[in-house]
């Protein structure tokens, strides 16, 4: 069985300018335990693509599934990272990550043991006084994933959680990332848009095409575990980076197409 | 506030154009500028405050000895239980109209036309419902407090960022804890903002209520002294209500501190 089972999923949001299809037909299967990036032009629906699994939206057509049940509504099963890592501002860094437990009556005990190590995990021990504000972006998101990890979630599904940081700090988050997965070896799938970043992080990079989306490719990136800044000089790196480039230009390109085009009739 | 440099402090700075009007009020009193009948001497009201706050109650001429402290708890009671029922009123349906598309669309337009009716404009409905009685006076303070508590209520829990609604229902809250844990605590600057501005009002509905509808307190003082001629009474009585709707306020935005002490790190 599938963690994540994605079977024809079609997404058409409907508004006063007329229906917008945001996905066309998306097919995806992540196994247990797979890292797998979804790579894709802004505005291409990939974000959709996971509010629909967190169930945070539905969907016009398809069926989408965590480890075989229909996604309903979201729940504590799939952890969320957001871009804007959503903290609620009123609390301090340890009650933002013990909300979720408190949320599901969960022992008191074993959240303060897990609060304590996935703080450390995320090198955040000795914050938990802080608040939201009184962080950097980076710390931010550390908060951001240890509330999800505390969750003990099927599924992590991360929306573009570094792309608003600075490049020096969204490296060094993205070999937190990996060291923390690689202490708990969680599925997790990842939005993003930074083609390194897809694959340094990832065992599949799932390229979408411009709106509306499909699937374009999916690349399997074999690269040895456990990876370090290293392998982004690695030639094979390089190869993958290549190819991934090549298909996302073509993208892009179609998508600012299809905008004149649209600009063009619009104009009449 | 940033001082000029070399500026005498602030707060210097504003108690010196009082003091000279007073000190000019004074002189031209003295001078027999202005009728002692119609606007008496700064001395003078001094002198009549002292009296009416420290006097010994007696059967004397003077009906106002001694009288101060009870008159003050008149009003200041009453502005604390209209203001009261205002806030449990004004809070949860302010929570509800700005969460619940449905509870907004039957109750919205009531509290809409009936916002533009002027306090004052309600004092005679008031007696005729509630009589010669506190229950008359607390009703008019209570609706005009009512009105900006709900109103900026339901702007605050409206403009909960989706993002940590979404976080909360992933992390498994109820609906119910939704609300109190995430759209009240997002409303509260709001809410002490409504409850600022309705304090303003409370204090004005305590006065016009206890000038018209009620036998005691600083409004019923003030119409009193002023038809027996005791202006130095009446200006005594100005500024005690000046006195009490600033200490009031105050007191509201030391709770809005404590509170709120998540909000003074700044832009989130």
């Amino acid at each position: 069985m599938a963690a994540v089972d994605i079977e024809g999923v079609r997404k058409v949001f409907g508004g006063r300018a007329g229906e917008v299809e945001a996905l066309a037909g998306i097919d995806m299967a992540l196994a247990e335990g797979e890292f797998a990036c979804i790579l894709g032009p802004s505005g291409c629906g990939k974000s959709t693509l996971l509010n629909i699994i967190a169930g945070f939206e539905g969907l016009t057509a398809g069926a989408a599934r965590v480890f075989g049940e229909t996604v309903a509504r979201p729940g504590p099963d799939r952890a969320v990272v957001f871009q804007e890592a959503s903290l609620f501002p009123w609390l301090s860094v340890w009650d933002n990550v013990t909300f979720g437990p408190r949320m599901l009556g969960r022992p008191k005990q074993e959240t303060e043991a897990l609060a304590r190590t996935f703080l450390g995990l995320v090198g955040l021990a000795g914050f938990e006084r802080h608040l939201p504000d009184q962080l950097s972006g980076g710390m931010k998101q550390r908060v951001g994933i240890a509330r999800c990890l505390i969750l003990r979630p099927r599924v992590f599904l991360m929306d573009e959680p570094f792309g608003a940081l600075d490049a020096q700090t969204r490296m060094q988050m993205q070999e937190l990332l990996l060291h923390v997965w690689d202490e708990t070896r969680g599925t997790v799938l990842f939005i993003t848009h930074d083609i390194d970043e897809a694959i340094f992080l990832a065992d599949t990079v799932y390229v979408m095409t411009a709106r509306p989306g499909r699937i374009r490719s999916r690349i399997t990136v074999d690269l040895p575990r456990p990876r370090s800044i290293e392998v982004l000089t690695d030639p094979r790196f390089n190869a993958l980076r290549a190819d991934i480039l090549h298909q996302i230009r073509e993208e892009a390109s179609k998508a600012t197409r299809a905008f004149e085009e649209e600009e063009r009739r619009a104009r009449g | 506030m940033a001082a000029a440099a070399g500026a005498a402090p602030p707060a210097l700075l504003g108690l010196a154009l009082p003091a000279a009007l007073v000190v000019l009020w004074e002189a031209l009193a003295r001078a027999g500028v202005v009728p002692q009948g119609i606007l008496p001497a700064p001395s003078l009201v001094a002198a009549t405050w002292w009296d009416w706050a420290l006097g010994a109650r007696g059967m004397g001429l003077n009906p106002y000895l001694g009288t101060w402290a009870e008159t003050v708890l008149f009003s200041a009671r009453r502005v604390f239980t209209g203001f009261a029922a205002a806030i449990a009123i004004g809070v949860p349906l302010g929570i509800m109209i700005g969460w619940n598309r449905i509870v907004a669309g039957t109750v919205d337009p009531l509290i809409q036309s009936l916002r533009p009716i002027p306090i004052t404009a309600w004092l005679p409905f008031a007696i005729a419902v509630f009589g010669i009685r506190d229950a008359g006076a607390v009703f008019l303070i209570g609706l005009g407090a009512f009105f900006p508590i709900v109103v900026n209520t339901t702007a605050g829990a409206r403009d909960t960022p989706r993002n940590l609604i979404r976080a909360a229902r992933m992390m498994g809250a109820s609906e119910r804890r939704l609300l109190l844990r995430v759209v009240l605590p997002n409303a509260l600057p709001s809410i002490f903002t409504g409850m600022r501005l309705g304090l303003g009002i409370a204090w004005t509905a305590v006065i016009v209520a206890e000038i018209v509808a009620v036998k005691s307190g600083l409004g019923y003082v003030l119409w009193d002294a002023y038809y027996v001629g005791r202006m130095d009474v009446v200006i005594a009585d100005m500024v005690s209500i000046g006195l009490a709707g600033f200490i009031s306020d105050r007191v509201l935005v030391a709770i809005g501190h404590r509170v709120l002490h998540w909000k003074q790190f700044g832009a989130r």
